[in-house]
């Protein structure tokens, strides 16, 4: 089983731990370096990882771990997807950029992959599992815009360690059973400081989602 | 009173109230009761008449997109849910 993981934060680092520690065997993609303002959620990072790329370090912590990973610093982009994740079984988003989400989630149902995207801002985040032949992503969310970040409006350090940590979950769900329950649903964790359960919202195909449209055309 | 349940990305603008009761027949006078309450949360949820794309809205478990959109009757015991896409993590 092989994984691409979109992102090397907050919530990619919980994630490679966790899936490599599984035994998948990880592409990790992230442009960023370390800076001292990620070490309060980004715990697999450490003082001395300063400026050193994420996707690099973050791939080492899980060979060191015992896992297979392989790091590369660069955003991950459509145009290079097929290079860096055609040989992946699924791809697990957790990067800051709405775009990076659509793209993740739209190039996964173009080529029939299943996916989780997931996400994090203040005290709560949100999950979507996918998988081709069900809702997706831009089904949900229709197109990308500008949103609040961690950087503009915080977000709690353990936040982003349990939404990672459930996303990696559902990821190793599909790994392992294709966890048909899960597929084409949203759970939207909305104050874990208040509850850890989420809000589960299973959202049907839209008639003119551009993303299903082009998977049933190819 | 209908209960408008706001999203933790959004509290900021309602002093992190999560729960606000308001008085109004549908989805759309639901969200003008909040925006007096909180003035500038409209504009975080709509665009114009439309609700913003990577926005949704429930009233109780099914999306107002399946009902009558910003039409949606309410009723006081109602819980509207505004649900964001988001994109922090990093």
């Amino acid at each position: 089983m092989k994984a691409t993981v979109v992102g090397a934060g907050g919530l990619g680092g919980p994630l490679a731990l966790a899936l490599g520690a599984a035994g998948v065997e990880l592409v990790v993609v992230d442009p960023d370096l370390v800076e001292v303002s990620n070490l309060h959620r980004q715990i697999q990072f450490t003082a001395g990882d300063v400026g050193a790329a994420k996707a690099t370090t973050l791939a080492a912590r899980v060979v060191a771990a015992g896992g297979r990973a392989k790091g590369y610093k660069l955003r991950w982009v459509t145009e290079d997807a097929d290079d860096l994740s055609a040989d992946s079984d699924l791809i697990v988003e957790g990067s800051d950029d709405p775009a990076t989400k659509f793209a993740v989630a739209d190039w996964a149902v173009a080529r029939s992959k299943p996916y989780v995207i997931a996400a994090a801002l203040r005290f709560g985040g949100n999950i979507l599992v996918g998988a081709p032949g069900t809702a997706c992503y831009r089904c949900l969310f229709e197109e990308p815009a500008a949103a609040d970040t961690c950087a503009a409006a915080g977000v709690l350090g353990p936040v982003v360690g349990a939404i990672g940590g459930a996303a990696a979950a559902f990821a190793l769900a599909i790994a392992r059973n294709g966890a048909r329950g899960n597929l084409g649903t949203l759970y939207a964790f909305d104050d874990l400081r208040s509850s850890p359960d989420p809000r589960i919202v299973r959202f049907s195909p839209r008639a003119d989602c551009t993303a299903c449209a082009q998977r049933k055309a190819s | 009173m209908a209960t408008i349940r706001v999203p933790s990305a959004l509290r900021l603008l309602t002093a992190n109230q999560a729960d606000v009761e308001v008085d109004a027949p549908t989805v759309r006078a639901a969200l003008a009761a909040l925006d007096q309450k909180h003035p500038g949360i409209a504009k975080k949820v709509l665009d114009g008449d439309a609700v913003k794309p990577f926005i949704r809205i429930y009233v109780g478990p099914d999306d107002i997109e399946a009902l009558q959109g910003l039409d949606t009757p309410v009723t006081t015991r109602d819980e509207i849910a505004i649900i964001p896409a988001l994109a922090g993590g990093r």
